[in-house]
């Protein structure tokens, strides 16, 4: 009983966060807005039991998405947005009806099935258990992903550079 | 709560997403957008997850992991890209930037 309050309670967070944030025009309110979202989310993970992917949501999106986010905003448009300009894109009619058809497509599998499956058996903490898969079968992604991260370091650092135009007065490599 | 409320869910904040894409202008949205989507996946993992017949095997929560870091890389390159095509274009509008167009 609990629970099916606090799961209408987070949905409608998450949900009232996500339109806010697609809708608003001030982008750093909209940033805002996706910082509520990201936290609505991460109650429901909670609810879902899977307490280290919700510390890893607070973790990373609320902290380090969140405040590249507002950096990004702060170094490009006015921050208050794109005030007085048209908003939405020129083919946003289409773009609505594809996303609709998109919808309808994704509610297919749940009313296909209906009688749903209920709440399985409680799982047990997982953090130690998810600790040893990480060490011992997938190792191996583990270590792609560092690199991943790495790459996408430097290939960010890269593409944000200020690109040199003075090259002429260089010798040419 | 069963499975289906949190698969409806996820398609709800998923097509939210979408509409975000698709309809907006300013590349900063379309990138946030584009992490509430990915949000919602993540979330139908940990659904299927939770009511799957056996979740000691962690297969939701590892690939959410792995995931949500592929996704931080994702915006990290994503909002390095924007400040380039700022400073090409002095403008983030995803309408200027139509280069590539045959006029």
């Amino acid at each position: 009983m609990n629970g099916e309050i606090a799961f209408w309670i987070l949905s409608a967070i998450a949900v009232l966060g996500a339109l806010v944030a697609v809708r608003k025009r001030n982008l750093v309110h909209g940033v805002f807005a996706l910082l509520v979202f990201f936290a609505g989310l991460s109650g429901l993970f909670l609810l879902l039991l899977a307490e280290f992917i919700a510390a890893v949501q607070v973790l990373v999106y609320i902290g380090a998405v969140g405040i590249l986010l507002l950096f990004a905003i702060m170094l490009t448009e006015r921050v208050a947005g794109d005030d007085g300009r048209r908003m939405t894109s020129r083919g946003w009619f289409w773009g609505l009806l594809a996303a609709t058809a998109i919808f309808l497509v994704l509610l297919l599998p749940p009313i296909q099935q209906w009688p749903a499956p209920e709440a399985a058996q409680t799982v047990e903490p997982s953090v130690e258990q998810l600790g040893h898969k990480l060490m011992n079968p997938y190792v191996i992604t583990l270590e792609v992903l560092a690199l991943l991260l790495t790459a996408a370091l430097i290939g960010a650092v890269t593409a944000a550079q200020a690109v040199r135009l003075d090259k002429e007065d260089e010798p040419p490599v | 709560m069963t499975l289906h409320h949190y698969l409806i869910l996820a398609a709800v904040l998923f097509t939210i997403g979408l509409i975000g894409a698709f309809t907006r202008r300013n590349a900063i949205v379309v990138l946030f957008s584009i992490e509430i989507m990915l949000n919602a996946a993540n979330l139908n993992f940990i659904a299927f997850w939770r009511y799957s017949d056996n979740p000691e095997l962690l297969y939701g929560i590892l690939f959410t992991l792995f995931a949500i870091a592929v996704a931080a890389a994702e915006v990290a390159v994503g909002l390095a890209l924007v400040i380039a095509v700022y400073r090409h274009f002095r403008s983030i509008d995803l309408e200027v930037m139509d280069t590539l167009k045959e006029e």
